[in-house]
């Protein structure tokens, strides 16, 4: 009760909080509003923190009175995956945005105060929190369990003993710092639209650049972050087999990223030059709408066919607010710049193609194609709903052959951008640079073509991205020479220029095989000897739980290692379906990846299928024939010993002159995947040849049309045990460590920026004048590098 | 976005025809892309008329059974359109994940011999919300 009633008063809170910072913007000389908003404001982050705690506490107790502790979590869960349980379902999902949207707002006030920025900044921030904690009272996480199913006949009586569990694919270390990361990357999105508003509304078009650029630069690095560790868990423990799909759920995080990116570099261009005023406002708000955009598509239910990731229909009214919420935002956006738009024409600014700035707008606007293609192949089975067509959806390749032009383009602008200069670049050192250059992506490009890069894709991948990659290490190491922070930038490229190679080599070099094991058997696989070794429960403290290690050994050139893929069958799906883990072997050449797709037992029995009425000869004798008479019917035959239901088929079987008729029963369970047949030998009189029924298809339409299968077996030769396969998928992924690598290389380098960009900043800014004059060692490059920052506080 | 860098002012004209370039490649690029790549959503009966192709929701038809063919890697299964059509399926891989339990199956493929030659199978989860309470309710 009182996190539903916190819940409601966070939603005022926030509201008034809002309305408080938008009256202290009419009346500056009021400092009475600004104070309460504030206090508010932090009231409101406690409140959430508050809340999220609360959360916890009743997954931790198992207090399953509640619909959302009933739904995600279980008495089985240890302690880290009960606190993931927080944010396993959707409700606890947004409580867990919203919250780290209020916590970086606690960081962001100060800030904002600091550059004399708070009451516009807090203002839309606060409307952004408004909507959330709207969102939260319709999706609460403290609906009771009575109050949900009160259609159902459940009173306040009825607590389940347990909840129903966690998805076991979410079972591992990945939930725990994913889902955090990636919100801290939507949370943090929010801030580079506020700023974007809080200038419109100021009608500073420049100096809201440099304030929100380490705001911009951190979401950026945390989302893209975020979004390698989602790639990284689906490698490594749902067995995907790589690390990027092009799912809707996937696409549907990578869009506000890109959008981010290109958002840094338009910005970094008005940092210098004044230009794209209006882009960049337009691209503050792209980010923030597309945030919004992904939620909704992902939460909404409507991509439903087309991902592998499962959704939950939220329920009407979420939807509606959910849209509106996207609305609202999109809205204000535009008509901000619509309203401020011919203001903001007075510093229009060219560029000449030879600069720096011209190369990083056509830079910014590739990775808007790639932005506006992910969001056009996401979204259209959703405008083909919308507009009354037929549904269709776009194939993976899609993506992929969009982006074989573009990621090429975007890689030799990177490297052209940083061979020019701002402003203006003389002709002949541009020439040679970009030649020297080109000549040693050549080489290295042809090395690679000679290890077996043959085709014209990843040749033209590899170019770009060798031309790329040489470009930054040279005129990077320039820089880090004169300053360590100068080197984000060209860190960040390094990064993506790896993350290229690794694209490269597993996406068209992966070796895949389909391998059959037999226990014990080896089995040549590609280049490499498979044994599989045998199995052993583990985790048997869980009592939820049959989870099998399957031990598989892979030898090549005498060297030999033990992967272990996992299969296991859990109480969740009612143990009705396996969920299977890869086994890697990881190394920096290449990892070696073991998903398994199947066991079974050896067959070891002679099968014949037969139809109603029919002749067949039996498969251990020809002289012997068989005739299926007719099945019997379950009435006749009553239930067996074990409780289970008996046929049998009625058999005629001519050997030696002799007839004999023979009935073979056979038991029939339910399984999951359909009828089971356990069949019951019997011996044909006068011979060694016993026979069994082991399935019966049934011709519904036309019975004399059904049909069985039987068994035979010498009883005269002693059964060999039968021996256990296992199926699994053997591949062999070159050089995919550099995928983990570049990611992690980019992030470092956003790291450098937010770095270096934050002491600009704390130099440039008007009230902290007095806190001059800083390390000797930064102030200069102010002055070299950024000579045309000093006019931009003019406004 | 990308045809910001078209609104600069005038004096380098054939800016604007890099750019108007580089637009019309990449639309090119995107369209042709778009048009091999576009799988349509439909029934048994489209599916065999077209030949082409598309996918079907619909659900697995649990009488008839299912079966993994290890050595050849080919799951077989049955499944019945919205509109009740039933087309035997062979995927060519594993049983999906959760096949069993599965409330529909989104299947991509085409028709080839009366038979629908999957590439993937999605199985689609009962939603949890849409679920009653627990069955059997125990009083605490």
């Amino acid at each position: 009760m009182i996190g539903q009633i916190l819940i409601h008063a966070l939603f005022g809170a926030a509201v008034t909080a809002t309305l408080l910072y938008g009256l202290a913007l009419r009346h500056p000389g009021n400092t009475w509003y600004t104070r309460v908003a504030r206090t508010l404001f932090t009231l409101l982050a406690l409140g959430l923190v508050a809340s999220a705690s609360m959360l916890v506490v009743n997954i931790i107790q198992h207090r399953f009175e509640y619909t959302y502790v009933w739904s995600y979590s279980s008495r089985e869960l240890p302690l880290h995956l009960l606190v993931a349980c927080f944010y396993s379902g959707q409700e606890g999902s947004f409580l867990l945005w919203t919250m780290l949207v209020a916590l970086i707002g606690v960081f962001l006030t100060p800030y904002a105060r600091r550059h004399n920025y708070e009451e516009p900044v807090m203002m839309f921030y606060g409307l952004i929190l408004s909507f959330l904690t709207l969102l939260l009272i319709v999706k609460n996480p403290f609906a009771f369990y009575y109050e949900t199913f009160a259609a159902d006949g459940i009173t306040l009586a009825d607590v389940p003993l347990n909840g129903r569990g966690l998805n076991p694919l979410l079972h591992n270390a990945w939930i725990t710092i994913h889902p955090p990361i990636l919100f801290t990357g939507f949370a943090a999105m929010s801030v580079s639209f506020a700023f974007a508003m809080a200038g419109l509304v100021r009608r500073d078009y420049h100096r809201w650049i440099s304030i929100a650029l380490p705001w911009t630069l951190f979401a950026t690095a945390v989302l893209g972050f975020g979004i390698m560790l989602g790639g990284f868990w689906a490698y490594e423990t749902l067995g995907w087999g790589g690390f990027w799909g092009w799912d809707p759920v996937e696409n549907s995080s990578l869009i506000p990223w890109l959008v981010t990116v290109a958002l840094v570099h338009a910005m970094l261009v008005q940092k210098r030059t004044h230009g794209l005023v209006k882009t960049n406002m337009i691209l503050a708000v792209t980010t923030f709408v597309m945030v919004l955009y992904s939620t909704f598509l992902t939460r909404s239910g409507v991509l439903g066919d087309t991902s592998v990731h499962s959704f939950v229909d939220p329920g009407k009214f979420a939807f509606w607010i959910l849209l509106l919420f996207m609305l609202t935002f999109t809205s204000i956006g535009v008509i901000m710049v619509l309203v401020r738009r011919k203001d903001m024409n007075i510093n229009r600014e060219e560029f000449s193609p030879s600069t720096r700035e011209f190369m990083l707008s056509i830079g910014s606007a590739l990775i808007m194609a790639s932005a506006i293609f992910v969001t056009i192949g996401t979204s259209w089975p959703v405008i083909m709903e919308v507009i009354g067509q037929p549904k269709v959806a776009v194939a993976t390749d899609f993506y992929n052959k969009i982006h074989l032009v573009l990621v090429p383009a975007v890689l030799i602008v990177n490297a052209l951008a940083l061979l020019m200069q701002w402003r203006s670049t003389p002709k002949h050192l541009l020439m040679r640079r970009t030649l020297e250059a080109a000549i040693g992506a050549g080489v290295f490009t042809g090395v690679m073509a000679v290890f077996g890069v043959r085709d014209i894709g990843p040749l033209i991948l590899s170019f770009s991205a060798w031309f790329s990659l040489i470009v930054n290490l040279r005129v990077g190491w320039s820089m880090v020479t004169k300053s360590a922070t100068m080197a984000g930038a060209y860190v960040s490229h390094t990064g993506i220029a790896l993350l290229i190679f690794g694209v490269i080599t597993t996406s068209s070099y992966t070796e895949s095989h389909h391998a059959v094991l037999i226990h014990g058997v080896p089995t040549k696989v590609g280049e490499y000897t498979l044994t599989y070794l045998g199995k052993e429960q583990i985790e048997k403290h869980f009592v939820d739980r049959e989870k099998l290690r399957y031990d598989v050994r892979i030898e090549k050139d005498g060297e030999s290692r033990v992967v272990a893929p996992v299969l296991y069958w859990s109480d969740f799906n009612q143990r009705q379906s396996a969920f299977l883990e890869p086994g890697i072997r990881w190394g920096v050449m290449n990892d070696l990846y073991v998903s398994p797709k199947a066991t079974e037992n050896e067959d070891l029995f002679l099968r014949t299928k037969i139809q109603k009425s029919a002749t067949i000869a039996s498969p251990l004798d020809s002289s012997m024939s068989i005739t299926l008479d007719r099945f019997t019917m379950p009435m006749e035959e009553g239930a067996a010993a074990d409780g289970r239901m008996q046929m049998a088929a009625m058999l005629t079987i001519q050997h030696g002159g002799a007839s004999h008729e023979v009935k073979a029963l056979t038991r029939i369970g339910t399984g999951s995947a359909g009828p089971t047949f356990d069949p019951e030998w019997v011996t044909i009189p006068g011979t060694t040849t016993s026979v069994g029924l082991s399935e019966i298809v049934r011709n519904n339409e036309d019975p004399s049309k059904s049909s069985g299968e039987l068994v035979f077996k010498d009883i005269t030769k002693p059964m060999p045990i039968p021996r256990e396969i296992f199926t699994v998928e053997f591949s062999v992924k070159p050089f995919i460590s550099l995928v983990w690598i570049g990611v992690i290389t980019m992030v470092a380098g956003f790291g450098f920026s937010i770095v270096r960009y934050t002491r600009l900043l704390k130099q440039q800014s008007p009230l902290a004048q007095g806190k001059r004059p800083p390390s000797s060692d930064v102030k200069p490059e102010i002055l070299q590098v950024q000579p045309t920052d000093a006019n931009s506080n003019q406004t | 976005m990308t045809n910001e860098i078209t609104t600069q002012p005038r004096p380098f004209p054939w800016k604007y025809a890099i750019a108007g370039v580089a637009i019309a490649v990449l639309a090119f690029v995107g369209y042709t892309a778009f048009d091999s790549s576009s799988v349509e959503y439909t029934n048994v009966a489209r599916a065999e008329q077209l030949g082409k192709t598309v996918q079907i929701v619909g659900t697995w038809v649990k009488e008839e059974g299912l079966s993994y063919d290890a050595p050849s890697n080919v799951f077989r299964f049955s499944m019945k359109d919205e509109q009740g059509k039933i087309i035997p399926v062979e995927l060519a891989g594993a049983k999906p994940n959760n096949f069993e339990i599965a409330v529909s199956v989104v299947a991509k493929g085409r028709v080839e011999n009366g038979i629908f030659k999957a590439s993937n199978v999605l199985t689609k989860c009962p939603s949890k919300y849409e679920g009653q309470p627990a069955e059997a309710m125990p009083r605490s």
